[in-house]
């Protein structure tokens, strides 16, 4: 099963760039491009020094867009697997597992050039940076739940999709990734905080950063993941059954 | 050892666009759509929208190892759902079915496959995709590829396939990974009579395995030489099950039409 949704993952990546020049490089490339420029034009708001803000960006947007990757992708999860879904009785979680594997892919693709970038500026690994990996696992952890739930909802209501990609658009900005949330005075930074995304992207790069991440952070992280894998059972075992009918 | 034990199955297809039938429904009976059943058969809210479609209804039947069911019925009288809950894909609604066996199923020959990826990489997925090792894949590619007969086509991808290569890579596969129960859809007929009769002997051997064959289909010759019990299912319902001779002569007694394509 394993081998199964690893082939299917990265068999989705190559077809994806099949026929352009550059290929699965334009992850990188358009990855790049999105740092260089916001570094560029934000750097003068954020208060910190150019270098430490590029390594900022860089690590909240590779972030951001994995967390958020996983909004979009779950919405068509079942729905684009619909092909499988009806020739071959799979259980469901492959699909997931797919998808979720393709957008780690992605992630580790951008990781891969960043971090050497990173240590070119001058970044240097520690021991605090350790903590970024158990903030990966809990983004993984997340990530199954989230698809399911929701690739099972909008199989059944596509307006969850709809709705679901017009808040990610928003949620660009009101997420610290071209500002940063300790320069705020306390109302600002406050209403940040509201934002669990603020909590899941602080978790993976405050430590990258050098920087301890916050308790509340880790908290808040932890109280939604259980939240997130309850509600997803809930629905899986109430509603799953129902799902190649909805397709 | 494979079985399939069904019992007092209904499956209700659910409708979601809201509609409403254009015919009035104080009359609509005197003015039933062909063979469909259809004032029986849509399921209605207290509003009168249409809420769904009642495709199969009290389906009960058992099949044990080495028999080799053809199913014959009206279009819309349930056969491919029957087939698709057989193959584990649509859960029932109602009643229990066990199937025991590795099951292969070729109900929809454009399901099942990637059609931007080539022949090749399609037989990996799905092989992997029916629990087979790598190393057992890589074992029958060659056997697979020169049964579809498709050439350097294997290396291209499915969507500049015919519809009858497409059907060819897809039984091919399907039958490759010998399964203990082999469920196909009516499409098969749509071959040319090479391609039936190689597909015919292939069932032969497998089902010689003692495996277990359901196959729907609306050709005389395809059953007959194929399937030894039939079913007869009719709006959704089972009107006959006896040996497939049988179940034929009767099906069209009753004015039904079987196409005679020769083998």
């Amino acid at each position: 099963m394993v081998e199964l949704w690893r082939t299917f993952a990265w068999d989705e990546i190559k077809q994806r760039y099949r026929r352009s020049v550059l290929g699965v490089s334009w992850i990188v490339v358009s990855f790049l491009m999105f740092v260089a420029g916001v570094s560029f034009f934000f750097s003068g708001f954020s208060g910190r020094e150019l270098d430490s803000f590029i390594v900022y960006v860089a690590l909240g947007y590779a972030a951001f867009i994995f967390i958020t990757g996983n909004f979009i992708d779950g919405c068509q999860v079942f729905t684009s697997s619909h092909v499988w879904i009806k020739a071959m009785p799979l259980p469901y979680s492959v699909h997931v597992y797919r998808s979720l594997f393709r957008s780690f892919l992605i992630f580790a693709l951008q990781m891969a050039v960043v971090v050497p970038i990173m240590m070119w500026m001058g970044w240097r690994p520690s021991f605090l940076s350790l903590l970024a990996v158990p903030a990966l696992l809990v983004y993984v952890l997340n990530a199954v739940a989230v698809q399911y739930m929701l690739g099972l909802v909008s199989a059944r209501f596509e307006d969850v999709g709809h709705l679901v990609t017009s808040i990610t658009r928003l949620l660009i900005f009101v997420t610290p990734i071209l500002w940063v949330r300790e320069g705020l005075d306390g109302t600002r930074a406050f209403a940040a905080d509201l934002n669990p995304l603020t909590h899941y992207v602080e978790i993976f790069r405050s430590p990258l950063l050098g920087e301890m991440p916050r308790t509340t952070s880790w908290l808040v992280v932890c109280i939604l993941t259980l939240a997130v894998w309850g509600a997803a059972t809930g629905f899986a075992a109430a509603f799953r059954r129902r799902l190649p009918y909805w397709l | 050892m494979s079985r399939i034990l069904v019992q007092q199955l209904a499956v209700t297809y659910p409708i979601f666009n809201r509609a409403r039938s254009s015919l009035d429904t104080q009359t609509a009976a005197l003015d039933p759509g062909e063979d469909f059943g259809g004032i029986q058969r849509l399921v209605r809210d207290k509003h009168g929208y249409i809420k769904g479609v009642r495709a199969l209804e009290d389906v009960s039947f058992e099949v044990n190892e080495g028999e080799r069911i053809g199913l014959v019925g009206a279009n819309g009288s349930g056969k491919t759902t029957l087939l698709q809950v057989l193959a584990g894909i649509y859960p029932p609604d109602n009643g229990c079915v066990l199937v025991d066996g590795r099951t292969t199923s070729l109900v929809n020959i454009n399901l099942g496959m990637r059609s931007e990826a080539t022949g090749n990489q399609n037989i990996t997925l799905r092989g992997l995709a029916s629990g087979r090792t790598r190393a057992e894949i890589e074992e029958r590619r060659s056997e697979i590829a020169a049964f579809a007969g498709l050439g350097e086509f294997i290396d291209l991808p499915v969507e500049t396939y015919s519809a009858g290569m497409r059907m060819r890579l897809n039984f091919a596969i399907a039958t490759a990974f010998e399964p203990d129960i082999l469920i196909l859809d009516e499409w098969l007929s749509a071959g040319d009579a090479k391609f039936r009769k190689l597909a015919s002997e292939r069932m032969a051997t497998f089902v010689g395995q003692a495996g277990i064959l359901v196959l729907a289909s609306h050709s005389q010759s395809l059953l007959l030489s194929n399937c030894t019990r039939g079913l007869w299912l009719h709006d959704g319902r089972i009107r006959m099950d006896a040996p497939m001779n049988e179940v034929l002569s009767a099906y069209e007694e009753s004015g039904h039409k079987l196409s005679l394509t020769r083998q």
